[in-house]
């Protein structure tokens, strides 16, 4: 079963979250282990494994990126956010450039990371809409008649995307990061 | 079915708690109070005592007397260097990857330790129910990480406990509160105790608690206050003190503490050392006031993890004996912009909390539901030394993820997977859970072998992991070797030595106890023999004693207390005529001599 059928739903990528809340309620009232401490050892670690699979079916599903994330896995594409995307190459080179910079700027580097960090969220602003367009085409890709070797050339083009504003947004979290806004998890 | 209890396992106190016709209530010990500290003191003869009466010997017997053990779930010696240096514990060899405390030339791990409180515990909620009690939810704090939650239940396990389900404290406290009348909202638990801290945020709609997010910090609590007062009391004294001087300090600095919550000023009163300081709110504020600063960090961290800013909370719960400090209520309240909720007794909410949930669980409550998380991502080591997250944090419980190993050298058959937990990146900068070995793997060309290791964290946070070949769908049997933690075999072992131990502890002290009142007897009954009064005895009552002392002389080799006792009641009565007889003589002896001296 995969996870959208595990809330029953067809593979769209648009997903009304007030809805699957609803659904991923009603599932855990239905299946969570608290339910079977009496039950028999295999009822158990059946309710254990149902719940299991709910909930890494709604941390999947509720989330527009890993959704698609998902979805192009199902048709065997990995979004990879740790190698620069080659139509990224040029911009990423001169993001770094720029980092460097600041980080010999020293005193003054708050401002300036501030002013890149901007630069780069415009950008991920950017590619997140052409993700959510991608998306809706998807939708209405499977919604028509769109034959199986359309739909992977279409999943080819989401899983591009999916990359290059997955690498963007590393590279933001990274600027984040040296901010100071670093969250140092204790012991 | 049968009775379920929850339980808080503090590091300061621990409690016992259950619904009764839908009601949680803390169940009160023998000697009426409901807390039961969290100190363990041991004697020579192997006898063990919990709760008050260990803690009011502390300070003479602090070489013999455990606290704060909580501290020490799930660590090796290396986390926990710094505590050391300032308790008065003395660490045994091979402590690397579990700290063992000697306690009389004996070894204990902290779940060993701990199971004397759960042991405690289990009686007192037994006298209180007037029936067996096997089936328990424990509290952990909610950032506690797999190593320290398996300790816990391991401790459950040695106490005779079975442990039904591993709640967080945070999440306990909220059920507590009673909140579900609200419907929906956001909440936030903010729970400070005596050596953890825990924020947990929730959202409550029709009745489930789901938690968002989670954070903390399970090193930090009371217990790092009282170490800065003493340190600062330390820093003033012109010697350094000794292990049992560090005990009367922490004594002194914790009422002093205690104290400054209720009053704006206090003294820190060491008479043993003839120390004494005058301390107000504000000056303990400003030594306290980077300790509380770390509280706000997880706090934070815990908001942005949920998606939600500080207007979004509707409520927040303070849970813990350090929510009690004035200035810990006031970080909170600018923190969120509200006035936190303290009505319940922050030392009783965890507890009746764990309460409530053992009733979910024994079918009582099946409108109330709790979806926790778990605090940190789950990792598994790459090439480079690199951590490959496959379940990130504040992951909604249980939680799965599968990943696909094959093997690098033809006909290999075994392959190892090195599993972390933590935020970083780098594997030296995570904390190391365990190693799986998969074994079996059919023999074949390198790269060939598809094995398909399905990684599972259970309701309790606790993982779990199971392997299969699917080429040839056999399943892989898994060794595992915990990192910070005892095997299966240790802990099986450790619940043996525990149920010898228990019922040998008991047997070993009567049969002390019996052999001193002997040795008094017999050394009484000597010292009759030497008197003039003996001669008075007839020929059978002497007869009676000689035989009665033989026999008692004899007895008191044997390892029975029941035997001995019978021995010396035999004596006792043998004695009974002598002892009259010489009671009477020193009587009219000390009114003779009276006479005398009035004469005189």
């Amino acid at each position: 079963m995969n996870y959208f059928e595990v809330f029953g739903l067809p593979p769209l990528l648009g997903i009304d979250t007030r809805a699957l809340e609803k659904t991923f309620h009603e599932l855990s009232r239905r299946f969570h282990p608290d339910y079977f401490t009496t039950a028999a050892a295999e009822e158990k670690s059946r309710a254990l494994r149902m719940t299991a699979l709910v909930n890494d079916a709604y941390r999947t599903l509720r989330h527009p990126t890993k959704r698609v994330e998902y979805l192009i896995g199902l048709y065997g594409f990995k979004s990879d956010g740790s190698k620069v995307p080659q139509s990224l190459l040029a911009e990423v080179f001169d993001i770094n450039e720029q980092l460097e910079e600041i980080r010999m700027a020293g005193a003054a580097s708050d401002v300036l990371l501030e002013n890149l960090r901007r630069q780069v969220h415009l950008k991920r602003e950017k590619f997140e809409k052409d993700l959510e367009a991608s998306a809706r085409q998807w939708d209405h890709l499977v919604t028509g008649v769109a034959d199986e070797a359309l739909r992977k050339v279409h999943i080819a083009e989401l899983s591009r995307i999916l990359s290059e504003s997955s690498y963007i947004r590393n590279l933001e979290d990274e600027i984040e990061n040296r901010q100071g806004h670093y969250f140092k998890p204790g012991r | 079915m049968a009775k379920i209890v929850g339980i808080d396992l503090g590091t300061t106190n621990s409690l016992v708690a259950i619904v009764n016709d839908g009601v949680p209530k803390v169940l009160a010990g023998r000697d009426g109070m409901t807390l039961v500290p969290s100190v363990i003191s041991f004697d020579e003869s192997g006898a063990v005592q919990v709760g008050h009466a260990a803690k009011e010997t502390q300070v003479e017997k602090s070489r013999n007397t455990i606290f704060s053990i909580k501290r020490f779930m799930g660590k090796g010696i290396d986390d926990v260097r710094e505590d050391l240096a300032l308790l008065p514990f003395e660490v045994a060899p091979d402590s690397e990857h579990i700290i063992r405390l000697k306690i009389f030339g004996r070894d204990y791990t902290p779940p060993e330790l701990s199971a004397f409180i759960l042991r405690e515990l289990k009686r007192n909620a037994e006298a209180a129910l007037g029936e067996e009690v096997v089936n328990a939810v424990i509290t952990v704090p909610a950032y506690f990480n797999d190593a320290q939650r398996q300790a816990t239940k391991d401790a459950g396990r040695i106490a005779g406990l079975d442990v039904l389900r591993i709640v967080n404290e945070p999440t306990a406290a909220s059920l507590a509160y009673g909140l579900q009348e609200k419907k929906q909202g956001t909440i936030a638990v903010y729970d400070f105790g005596g050596g953890t801290f825990d924020i947990s945020i929730l959202k409550l709609s029709e009745g489930i608690f789901e938690v968002l997010s989670t954070s903390g910090d399970t090193h930090l609590g009371g217990d790092d206050i009282d170490e800065r007062l003493i340190r600062l009391v330390m820093s003033e004294l012109k010697q350094t003190p000794d292990v049992h001087q560090i005990q009367a300090i922490r004594k002194a600095v914790n009422l002093a503490k205690e104290e400054l919550s209720r009053k704006d000023s206090s003294q820190i009163a060491v008479d043993a050392l003839g120390y004494h300081k005058h301390l107000t709110r504000s000056e303990f504020n400003a030594l306290i006031e980077p300790i509380i600063e770390r509280t706000l960090t997880p706090c934070r961290q815990a908001m942005k993890d949920a998606g939600i800013k500080a207007p979004d909370v509707d409520e927040v719960v303070m849970v813990g004996g350090s929510t009690r400090i004035p200035l810990v209520r006031e970080r909170v309240q600018d923190l969120f912009g509200r006035v936190p909720h303290t009505e319940l007794n922050p030392d009783e909410v965890v507890a009746l909390g764990a309460a409530v949930q053992a009733d979910i669980l024994a079918g009582g409550k099946r409108d109330m539901l709790l979806l926790d998380v778990t605090p940190l991502s789950l990792g598994i080591e790459t090439v480079g030394g690199v951590l490959s997250k496959i379940i990130p944090r504040n992951s909604t419980i249980p939680a799965s993820a599968t990943e696909m190993f094959t093997t690098f050298v033809d006909g290999q058959t075994n392959v190892k997977i090195h599993v972390l937990q933590g935020e970083r990146e780098l594997v030296k900068d995570s904390r190391s859970l365990a190693q799986f070995e998969l074994k079996d793997i059919p023999p074949m060309v390198a790269g060939m072998p598809r094995i398909e290791v399905k990684f599972l964290i259970d309701a309790d946070g606790i993982l779990s992991v199971s392997a299969q070949e699917m080429r040839t769908g056999k399943y892989a049997s898994i060794e595992v070797k915990p990192t910070y933690g005892l095997t299966d075999e240790q802990v099986e072992q450790m619940i043996l030595d525990s149920f010898e131990y228990a019922e040998a502890d008991i047997e070993a002290r009567q049969v002390i106890e019996a052999r001193n009142e002997a040795q008094t007897v017999l050394a009484a009954t000597a010292k009759g023999l030497e008197d003039e009064e003996y001669n008075n005895l007839s020929s059978d009552e002497k007869e009676e004693i000689t035989a009665a002392t033989q026999y008692l002389q004899k007895t008191l080799s044997a390892e029975d207390h029941r035997a001995i006792r019978d021995a010396i009641d035999r004596l006792s009565h043998a004695t009974m005529r002598l002892a009259e007889l010489i009671m009477n003589a020193a009587i009219s002896k000390a009114l003779k001599d009276k006479r005398v001296r009035e004469i005189q």
